[in-house]
């Protein structure tokens, strides 16, 4: 069913193809023609001849389009091989002895060399177009898979937003004033978290769809973590983070609206899920060839079972109640998309206080001096 | 006899347009509304507004174009208000003439600072200033000397001109473009990585830690801003 609807799918004879067809069966031709030439003024044995101009017609059916060309062609070299190269020259005479054969021969030849190869470009476009569609279906799957993630998240502080307006618009009048600031906090900072979803997925469209990467440019290290820095104390002004960084300039190739992203994420999620009054610890440090960049929070730590499961999006929602918003599962899988797209890679581990979130850039062959 | 400030927003949000409003209007400003750019327009030079909030996203007309139009017969000061993600935009329209920006969502405190940093730079000072302080920096551009908790600093040629071109201009972000052209003249090279080390380097100077600075912030794809006095 899929086979025949592809084959109907035959691109039409363009002009631009038409073109080209008359253009390669010229030029062999021509090629066959001097060669011969060359043969015959030299040798004048022209036995040599019609080997020649097989071979122009077996080149011309397997570079060109359809059958016509190679047919036109054949057709074409058997009335030049006799006007040309048998006696008498230059004039035709069918009369000659075995001529039908020669004929016949090189037409199938032709037509012969036009079927298969046409078959086989036939096939490999028909290969090429069904893994381009199990490939479309792939990605079509991931992309459902990532809406269903995402509107499970959404959904959750939404209902909260709409329960807590509609309750302080329907008791207004019941309501102790301090009820009511408790409410709007409450739906301040659940748009907080659906504005923060939000940029994590703006950011994510960025990333080139097709080549999965992004446009890099040098960045300055402190610049980044500053900007991150400053962006996550607005969102969470009572925390402290605890700095360290390399104390050379170092440039990265990067996005660094994405890799803030990726900071600001990892630092969220370590106060989220640290839960401990110790600061947060963001460490820098460079090699020769990478930059390692380590979030350390001193909490419970990350159950062993789910630290490879953790960046695949949506893990914390099976294992826990589904309905946790805290549950970072689309903050961490765009870590890992962002931080792919730029060739590192991230991970999790324990230590004995707590748990610590790494990612890993190249370097780069640029360097600045 | 009206001592209040105009305040002219261009955006088509109308809850967004209302909350600015609201805001507004307790900080003592007069406020004037327009949904549509060519609205905004007509009000701008009919109204003579003290600072203009501009929606870059209006229906009826690129955001730059209105900035450049504005331009053309007015110093107003603009403030334009932006979706996160677009550095490119914001630098288009900074470039173009716009005085600062805020990205969106903004607080009303975040806002507020804007506006008044706008206003103050859009009236200059009869004579220049003649030095910025804040915390324990001190620049005096006289002497051209920076102190930092009483010592003094140390800086090379350029250093010193861009510190004290953010200084000049403190609170407003400067773009990459504008430092290049200011520093290095119109005919630099493209790339700001010259402009990136610089910065680098007046950091590991003035800050105790780059990564955490308290002088100037760094806005990503943007450009510098000085921290006020």
């Amino acid at each position: 069913m899929i086979l025949s609807d592809l084959r109907d799918r035959r691109p039409p004879i363009t002009r631009t193809l038409l073109l080209h067809n008359i253009k390669i069966t010229l030029c062999y031709l021509a090629m066959a023609t001097l060669v011969s030439s060359a043969f015959f003024v030299l040798s004048s044995n022209t036995a040599n001849v019609d080997i020649i101009y097989i071979m122009a017609i077996v080149l011309i059916a397997r570079n060109t389009e359809g059958y016509i060309p190679g047919i036109t062609a054949a057709l074409f070299s058997v009335l030049l091989i006799n006007m040309v190269f048998t006696y008498p020259y230059m004039s035709l005479n069918f009369t000659l002895d075995g001529y039908p054969v020669t004929f016949l021969g090189m037409t199938l030849i032709a037509s012969l060399t036009s079927t298969l190869t046409t078959q086989l470009k036939e096939q490999t476009r028909i290969l090429n177009e069904r893994e381009h569609m199990l490939m479309e279906a792939e990605k079509e799957k991931m992309r459902a898979n990532l809406l269903r993630a995402i509107s499970h998240d959404l959904r959750t502080p939404l209902t909260s937003i709409i329960g807590t307006a509609s309750s302080y618009l329907e008791q207004d009048p019941v309501l102790s004033e301090q009820d009511k600031s408790l409410l709007v906090a409450a739906i301040a900072d659940d748009a907080q978290w659906l504005l923060h979803m939000v940029e994590n997925l703006l950011s994510v469209t960025r990333i080139d769809d097709r080549t999965a990467s992004v446009k890099t440019s040098l960045e300055p290290l402190e610049e980044v973590v500053s900007s991150a820095l400053v962006r996550f104390y607005k969102r969470m002004p009572d925390t402290r983070v605890q700095v360290e960084i390399p104390d050379e300039l170092i440039m990265i190739p990067m996005d660094a609206t994405l890799i803030e992203q990726v900071l600001i994420n990892l630092l969220e999620n370590a106060v989220c899920h640290g839960g401990s009054p110790v600061p947060i610890r963001l460490s820098v440090s460079a090699g020769k060839s990478e930059v390692r960049f380590s979030v350390r929070d001193f909490g419970c730590g990350i159950d062993p079972g789910s630290l490879t499961a953790l960046f695949d999006g949506c893990s914390s929602a099976q294992n826990h109640s589904s309905d946790s918003r805290k549950g970072m599962g689309i903050g961490l899988s765009i870590c890992k998309t962002i931080i792919t797209a730029h060739h590192g890679h991230i991970f999790a581990e324990n230590h004995p206080d707590g748990a610590e979130f790494t990612f890993i850039l190249p370097l780069g062959e640029t360097s600045y001096e | 006899m009206n001592e209040k400030l105009t305040a002219l927003i261009i955006e088509d949000e109308k809850n967004i347009c209302r909350f600015i409003e609201t805001a507004l209007s307790k900080e003592g400003y007069q406020t004037a509304k327009a949904y549509t750019a060519s609205e905004g327009l007509s009000l701008i030079s009919s109204l003579c507004p003290d600072v203009v909030l501009l929606d870059l996203g209006l229906p009826d007309m690129d955001g730059m174009e209105i900035i450049r139009k504005v331009r053309q017969f007015s110093h107003t000061p603009i403030i334009v208000i932006s979706a996160r993600t677009m550095e490119a935009e914001k630098v288009a329209a900074l470039d173009a003439g716009a005085d600062d920006y805020v990205t969106k969502p903004f607080g009303t405190s975040e806002l507020m600072a804007r506006i008044r940093t706008a206003l103050r730079h859009s009236r200059p000072l009869k004579e220049e200033r003649s030095e910025y302080r804040c915390g324990g920096l001190v620049i005096d551009f006289e002497k051209r000397l920076i102190c930092l908790d009483r010592e003094v600093i140390h800086l090379t040629q350029i250093e010193y001109k861009l510190v004290s071109l953010l200084a000049r201009q403190a609170g407003k972000v400067l773009t990459y473009d504008y430092l290049m052209q200011q520093i290095w003249g119109p005919y630099s090279d493209g790339s700001n990585q010259i402009l990136r080390v610089n910065m680098a380097h007046i950091r590991r100077k003035l800050e105790k830690n780059p990564a955490d600075p308290q002088y100037i912030f760094t806005e990503i794809g943007v450009g510098y801003r000085m921290r006020e006095e």
